[in-house]
C-alpha cells in the first residue's frame, strides 16, 4: 500500500475498491462526491473521491475546499486521527468497532462530517457502509505491498 | 359448459374470431408519439426509472394526473371507454411529488439488504443482564415504531394517482424497508437469550398522530423529517449503543435505509411548499403536534434508561449515558430543523419542545 495520506494513496484504495466489484454490487449504488480534508499544523490537504453507481471514479487532490464539488461532503480531522484509523484498519484487516467512520465522526472529534446542507449531509449516512468498506480497502491484502502505510 | 354469462361469452366470441383469423391488430397502430424509443442503461448500475424518463416523453410528469383514474401506466394509449376505478383522488403531483424520487427508488432497489444474511448473527455474544435487557428494551422500542412508516405510506398509496408511479414505487421500496427494519430488531431481541421487553403507551400516541394525518404531505412531514428524521440520528448514534458487530451492522444498514426516506420526505416538503406557500401553517402545526408526541415518547422511562444504560456502557455509568443521551437529542434537533430549513420551512423560533435537554 502507498505511504503517506496522499493522491496516490486514495487512487489506490479506489483501484482496490473499483477490484472488488461484487463487495460494492452487493452493498448497491452510490453517488456522492467525498472530500476528505487532512489538517496539519501548517496547512490542510485536500482530497476529492467522486463515487458513482457501483464505482469510485475518480480522485483528485483539490487546492482549497472551494475547488470541490457542489453537494461534496467534507470529512474533516487532524492527520493524527486519520493515521490511526488507516493503521487500526491494516492491522485488523478492517476498521475496528472504535474506528469506523461513523464512530470517529459522532461527537465531531476527532473527525467532522461537513456540507452545505442537511440533505447532503445525509448521503454520509445514506453511504455509510460503502465509505467504510472503501477505507477498509486499506486492510484487505494486495500483491504490492502489505508493509505499513501511513507515516 | 353451464350457461356461460355475457362476459364470458364475449371473451370466447373474441377467441373465436382470433382463432379462425379474423384479426384486428389495430393496437400495433396506437401510441405513435410513445413508439421508436430506446432506453438505454447510463452505467454498469443497469436501466434505472431515470434512464427511460430520459426517452421520448415519457418522463414527462402532468402537474395533474391522468383524468381517468385508472392504473394505465403514464404514457401509453388511454382508450375512451377507459373506466374509472374510482379510488385514485390524489391528482395533483404537488401532493406527493419529490424531485428526487425516481433516483431514490433505483437507489432502493439497489440497496436492499437482508436482515438474515447480512447481519453477523453468529458473532452475538453473552451480555451483562443489564446491558442485554436494556438492548431488548430498546429494540422492543424500535420493533413497535418502525413499521409506523410501513403503515402511513400503505394508506396513502393507493389513492396515488398512476401517472405518478415513480412515487408510489418508492413508497412500495420504503414500506419493504420497514418490514425488514421491524424484523431486525425483533431478531435482535430474540437472539442473545433475551426477548421483548415493554412496550410503550407514548409511542402509541406519536404513531397515532402520524396514521391520523389528514393528508399525505401532513403525514409525510410528520413521519420522513421528524419521525425518521429523528430515528435516523438515532441510528447513526446506535455506534455508541451497539454492544458489538451485530448491532452495528444492524443500526447501520437501517441508518442507510432511513436516509433515504428522510431525503424523500425533506425534498416532497420543499416541492410542496413551493407550489403552495399559503400552506405553510399547516405543516407547522402538525409538526407542532409532532414534536410534543416525539419528546414526549423519547423521554419516557423505559427508553431513555435503556439509552443511557446503553450509552454509557451499563447502569454504574448511566450518568455517562445521560450525558451522551444529551449530546445525541441536541443533534437531532439540529438536523431536524437544518433539513426543514432544507425544504423552505424555518421552525428554529416555533419549536414546541426545548433544543436541549435539561440533563
Amino acid at each position: 500500500m502507498t505511504k503517506g495520506l496522499s493522491k496516490e494513496f486514495f487512487e489506490e484504495l479506489a483501484a482496490r475498491a473499483n477490484a472488488n466489484p461484487d463487495l460494492f454490487r452487493r452493498l448497491g449504488t452510490a453517488d456522492m462526491t467525498l472530500v476528505v480534508k487532512v489538517d496539519y499544523a501548517d496547512k490542510s490537504d485536500y482530497y476529492e473521491l467522486v463515487f458513482a453507481g457501483y464505482q469510485c471514479k475518480g480522485v483528485s487532490q483539490l487546492k482549497s475546499i472551494a475547488d470541490a464539488a457542489k453537494g461534496a461532503v467534507v470529512i474533516s480531522g487532524p492527520y493524527s486521527a486519520w493515521r490511526e484509523m488507516i493503521e487500526n484498519i491494516v492491522v485488523n484487516g478492517h476498521a475496528d468497532l472504535e474506528h469506523t467512520l461513523n464512530t470517529l465522526t459522532l461527537m465531531d472529534t476527532p473527525l467532522k462530517v461537513e456540507a452545505d446542507n442537511q440533505l447532503d449531509a445525509d448521503l454520509f449516512y445514506r453511504y455509510q457502509q460503502n465509505l467504510q468498506e472503501f477505507f477498509d480497502g486499506a486492510g484487505r491484502a494486495d500483491s504490492s505491498a502489505q508493509t505499513a502505510t501511513v507515516q | 359448459m353451464p350457461h356461460a354469462s355475457p362476459i364470458v361469452e364475449k371473451a370466447l366470441d373474441t377467441l373465436s374470431d382470433v382463432s379462425n383469423g379474423k384479426l384486428d391488430l389495430s393496437w400495433m397502430n396506437s401510441n405513435p408519439k410513445g413508439w421508436g424509443v430506446k432506453a438505454t442503461p447510463r452505467d454498469e448500475r443497469g436501466l434505472g426509472l431515470e434512464d427511460i424518463n430520459r426517452v421520448g416523453n415519457y418522463g414527462i410528469v402532468p402537474e395533474g394526473g391522468s383524468i381517468y383514474g385508472s392504473m394505465a401506466p403514464r404514457g401509453a394509449e388511454i382508450p375512451d371507454d377507459m373506466p374509472s376505478l374510482g379510488c385514485y383522488d390524489i391528482n395533483d403531483k404537488s401532493l406527493v411529488w419529490a424531485d428526487n424520487v425516481a433516483h431514490l427508488y433505483d437507489e432502493a432497489v439497489a440497496r436492499q439488504w437482508s436482515s438474515a444474511r447480512d447481519i453477523p448473527w453468529g458473532e452475538l455474544k453473552p451480555q451483562r443482564e443489564d446491558l442485554e435487557k436494556a438492548m431488548c428494551q430498546v429494540c422492543t422500542n424500535l420493533a413497535e415504531i418502525e413499521f409506523v412508516a410501513g403503515d402511513m405510506p400503505a394508506k396513502w398509496l393507493w389513492h396515488i394517482n398512476h401517472d405518478f408511479h415513480e412515487v408510489k414505487l418508492f413508497l412500495a421500496s420504503q414500506i419493504f424497508d420497514e418490514a425488514r427494519h421491524m424484523e431486525v430488531f425483533r431478531k435482535r431481541a430474540l437472539a442473545n437469550g433475551g426477548g421483548l421487553l415493554r412496550s410503550s403507551p407514548d409511542s402509541e400516541n406519536l404513531l397515532r398522530v402520524i396514521l391520523e394525518a389528514p393528508n399525505f404531505t401532513t403525514g409525510s412531514a410528520l413521519m420522513h423529517i421528524l419521525g425518521e428524521g429523528f430515528v435516523l440520528t438515532l441510528f447513526r448514534n446506535g455506534e455508541m449503543f451497539a454492544l458489538g458487530p451485530v448491532e452495528k451492522k444492524m443500526f447501520r444498514l437501517c441508518m442507510q435505509d432511513e436516509a433515504r426516506h428522510v431525503a424523500y420526505g425533506t425534498m416532497h416538503l420543499k416541492y410542496f411548499l413551493e407550489k403552495h406557500p399559503e400552506r405553510e401553517s399547516e405543516i407547522h402545526d402538525i409538526l407542532q403536534r409532532g414534536e410534543e408526541a416525539t419528546f414526549s415518547l423519547n423521554q419516557t422511562q423505559d427508553t431513555i434508561e435503556a439509552r443511557a444504560i446503553l450509552m454509557g456502557g451499563g447502569l454504574d455509568h448511566i450518568e455517562e449515558g445521560f450525558k451522551k443521551l444529551g449530546y445525541l437529542f441536541k443533534k437531532q434537533i439540529h438536523e431536524y430543523l437544518y433539513r426543514l430549513k432544507m425544504a423552505g420551512i424555518d421552525r428554529t423560533n416555533r419549536m414546541a419542545i426545548p433544543v436541549e435537554l435539561p440533563i
